[in-house]
């Protein structure tokens, strides 16, 4: 109980000096870089916080990370790594050990920590954060107070936040990508409804844009076989509500699935005799990761819809083989009822970011370090590095070295290597990605936002147990049923028209309506 | 350990005090012996039998956070839930058949290839062929799956290239359910008779040669020596092996399906094991998964006890 009280009245005191050099900041500081000063230190006398951070590209804390020492000669607080099973690179498995050891380090970090969190907050392995934010972390809450959806969207069944999130930044992540140079040899337009897109696909299927005599198109062709389904939405249906493939939505404050919607139905329809026409890769399912590569870089792949930045730079790396290449973003095409829409965006708020621990006995301290990060130097330190090293303020922006800029290694990886970038509770700043991202993905995000095409996401729900009962009795085998139905339509072992009253019945019966009761119930009491 | 060790004690009591220093005679003489078997003994202890403390969440409603003590009992939900899931009885369904088929199809394989090798003369052709059926035993399992997927793709895969010979149109086999468990199957066969095979040509170079010398004057055909000499001589192996693998008839070998199943296969492609890893692993509901494991577990044991029986029974060779 003492050192409680202590540590209050010590945060207090660093607290004041926090927010007034905030505000001073704020004001006149940003032109100028900061120099090894006091303002932003959360303690006096160093201290040292143990951490668990785990994400599949880098299985632990690195305590030697450029930006970690930064931080600590910033922040006066030293992260030392405690990370379990960093010998896989399994986050959610790693969360499991950590978990099951019943010895929590300090701060409890990585990939995909929302539901654990939330789950075992409640039990009372993590500490609520919102009284801490309120007192200590005056940077959290001017952003959750401008975000209020979003500190819902991850607050726990009980209404508290366990979890400081990463926030990502920009909006476009996927769009439609089609060989324009192809377009061109046959006198075709980009096409701009559902019946063009057929049109353009059956004359890649047979008038041999390619030119190498055979029929060996691949009009349209995905990575992730769900990105077929994403097609759906051509016929006015949705494949998923959020980033993650098969995610419900929320359709007029009402949450559903996808899978039972009347446009899914025609749009699967549709797609199994696009499929049967030879439209579609036949090997969709088993193609895999490496299709986008392969189908590229043999000239066989005509249209996609994939990520901008990494699709794009394809332009770069198969130009030199095939001539012409030219494979471009066209803005999404209408539907059946008139409506351009594109499916995917980038989340706004991921599972990931960090947490503090039940036998943490420096909360106050923890909670201020963590409020270090959306500070605009730590913001800037946890983009783009250290500045003087890996970038510069050139016009009051953050601009990445020639030395970053010009390495063979991708900038995120870059990034990873010095502890940038990494799944700690942060805002993310596009600004980071936009310097090194390839001009056709930027001329096709431009293109993008020149239209209202989005739509909002699903940010997903938190149960109590008794909810997360249900859902987990009910909802994966629902899931492995619609899934087994989906790809047996496109395959043409099932007929959608002949099936749907019976698909509809089935999942009434493996309790479909109880999982959408459930999740209802948490989104109101959630977003309401 | 203790109890065994006052059973000692106590026995000693009422036999004959000669007792205990045969058995110090015993130890004395015969000590390396059990410190080889030492470390396997502490080997299950430590990985088999300590973990199976843990099977006790299957009756109870299992936090991690709480730990095994600190969850609640709850019966015999989980089982229900299972039984209650038509998905559980198809993975069931799906688990005894591929066994079935896997003991019928691959159990014979190995033995008819250690019995080819004991045929052959040329000891060089011999050293070859056997190194080149052992090899992919030794290849990872992710890559099998990757050699089955090329070798079954219908566009490239070798399989539809020479289907395409005859005028065949090409099969997009992995997305057939009722190609599923030919192929996962024969794969299996593929991967690891080969290795399989060693034991059996040990059993055969047990054999004594004056058995076979006394048929050569007898004058038998090699076909009879095989028959008459070489099978009959390695029956035990083959009816230990056939115990051993129906012991572990509902351990297929789920890597490898999930690396070869889609949503479109599950039909015939799900197993127990992958359905817990689907249901309980990727959830994080460890408990149901253990349920699932235990239940997995005990219909294993009660295979493995009937097959030792039939044996002891019929052969007079048992496991115990």
């Amino acid at each position: 109980m003492k050192t409680t009280t202590e540590t209050l009245h010590g945060g207090r005191k660093s607290m004041h000096r926090l927010t007034l050099s905030a505000a001073l900041l704020m004001g006149a500081a940003m032109a100028a870089p900061v120099l090894a000063d006091d303002h932003l230190k959360v303690v006096d006398t160093p201290l040292e916080l143990t951490v668990h951070m785990h994400h599949e590209r880098y299985t632990s804390y690195d305590e030697s990370w450029p930006v970690e020492l930064a931080a600590r000669e910033m922040t006066g607080i030293a992260l030392k790594d405690a990370t379990i099973g960093s010998n896989s690179k399994e986050s959610r498995e790693a969360f499991n050990l950590l978990i099951a050891s019943g010895d929590l380090p300090d701060i409890v970090g990585g990939l995909a920590i929302k539901d654990n969190v939330n789950r075992y907050g409640p039990e009372g392995a993590f500490i609520a954060l919102d009284d801490l934010i309120e007192e200590h972390a005056p940077n959290i809450k001017a952003f959750f107070d401008a975000n209020p959806d979003l500190r819902k969207a991850i607050s726990g069944a009980d209404g508290k936040l366990y979890y400081i999130p990463y926030l990502p930044d920009g909006f476009y992540g996927r769009g439609y990508f089609i060989r324009q140079d192809w377009l061109d040899k046959l006198g075709l337009e980009q096409p701009q409804n559902v019946q063009e897109v057929h049109d353009v696909l059956v004359a890649f299927r047979d008038r041999d844009p390619n030119g190498n005599g055979k029929k060996d198109e691949i009009p349209y062709f995905a990575r992730q076989w769900e990105e077929l389904i994403r097609l759906v939405t051509l016929w006015d249906g949705r494949s998923s509500g959020s980033d993650t493939y098969h995610d419900f939505f929320v359709q007029d404050g009402k949450i559903t699935h996808p899978y039972i919607g009347e446009g899914y139905r025609e749009g699967m329809k549709n797609l199994a005799q696009w499929y049967k026409e030879g439209l579609i890769d036949p090997e969709v399912f088993t193609r895999g990761a490496s299709s986008r590569d392969f189908l590229l870089g043999e000239n066989l792949g005509g249209m996609t819809h994939d990520w901008f930045a990494s699709t794009a730079a394809y332009n770069d790396k198969v130009s030199q083989t095939v001539e012409g290449f030219n494979f471009i973003a066209f803005i999404p095409p209408a539907s059946v009822s008139g409506v351009r829409m594109e499916e995917h965006r980038r989340i706004l708020i991921k599972p990931d970011g960090w947490a503090i621990s039940f036998s943490n006995e420096h909360p106050v301290e923890t909670i201020k370090y963590f409020d270090f990060w959306f500070t605009p130097e730590g913001r800037n330190l946890s983009n783009f590095g250290v500045e003087g090293v890996h970038w510069t303020m050139v016009d009051g922006k953050p601009r990445f070295t020639d030395e970053v800029l010009k390495i063979d290694t991708s900038v995120v990886n870059q990034m990873y290597a010095i502890g940038a970038q990494i799944v700690r509770g942060y805002h993310q700043d596009y600004a980071y990605e936009e310097q090194w991202t390839n001009q056709i993905a930027l001329d096709g995000i431009k293109l993008y936002e020149s239209g209202d095409y989005l739509i909002p996401d699903f940010l997903g729900v938190s149960f109590n147990p008794e909810e997360q009962a249900v859902y987990d009795k009910y909802w994966p085998s629902i899931r492995t049923y619609m899934l087994e139905r989906q790809q047996a339509w496109i395959l043409g072992t099932g007929d959608i028209e002949a099936d749907w009253a019976d698909y509809l019945a089935t999942l009434d019966t493996m309790g479909l309506n109880d999982v959408l009761t459930v999740m209802q119930t948490a989104y109101d009491r959630q977003y309401n | 350990m203790a109890g065994a060790a006052r059973t000692v004690v106590a026995g000693t009591a009422e036999k004959p005090p000669g007792r205990i220093s045969r058995i110090a005679a015993h130890m004395r003489r015969e000590w390396q012996i059990y410190v080889m078997l030492l470390p396997t003994v502490i080997w299950l202890l430590l990985f088999l039998y300590k973990p199976m403390y843990g099977l006790q969440i299957a009756f109870k409603d299992y936090s991690l956070f709480r730990g095994i003590e600190g969850s609640p009992w709850i019966g015999l939900e989980h089982f229900e839930t299972l039984f209650q899931n038509d998905q559980f009885i198809r993975a069931l369904k799906n688990t005894i058949i591929i066994s079935f088929f896997t003991l019928v199809f691959g159990f014979p394989v190995p033995i008819i290839l250690a019995l080819m090798f004991n045929e052959i003369v040329n000891q060089r052709f011999k050293k070859t062929a056997q190194t080149i059926v052992y090899l992919p035993h030794f290849i990872s399992t992710v890559i099998i799956a990757g050699i089955v997927i090329t070798a079954f793709s219908p566009s490239s895969g070798i399989v539809n290239t020479i289907l395409g010979f005859f005028g065949l149109e090409p099969i997009y086999f992995l997305t057939r359910p009722e190609w599923f468990r030919p192929i996962f199957i024969g794969a299996g066969i593929w991967q690891e008779a080969g290795f399989q095979s060693i034991v059996y040509l040990a059993a055969i170079a047990g054999i004594s040669p004056t058995l076979y010398e006394s048929a050569v004057v007898d004058g038998a055909s090699r076909w009879q020596m095989m028959w008459k000499i070489t099978l009959p001589s390695i029956i035990p192996t083959i009816l230990i092996m056939l115990i051993i693998r129906i012991g572990n008839l509902l351990e297929v070998g789920f890597e490898m399906i999930i690396l070869l199943y889609q949503p479109a296969t599950y039909q015939t492609a799900d197993v127990v094991n992958t359905f817990i890893y689907r249901q309980g692993i990727l959830n994080g509901q460890y408990d149901l998964a253990a349920a699932a494991g235990l239940f997995n577990a005990v219909v294993a044991f009660v295979l493995v006890m009937s097959a030792n029986a039939i044996s002891r029974r019929y052969s007079r060779t048992s496991l115990w």
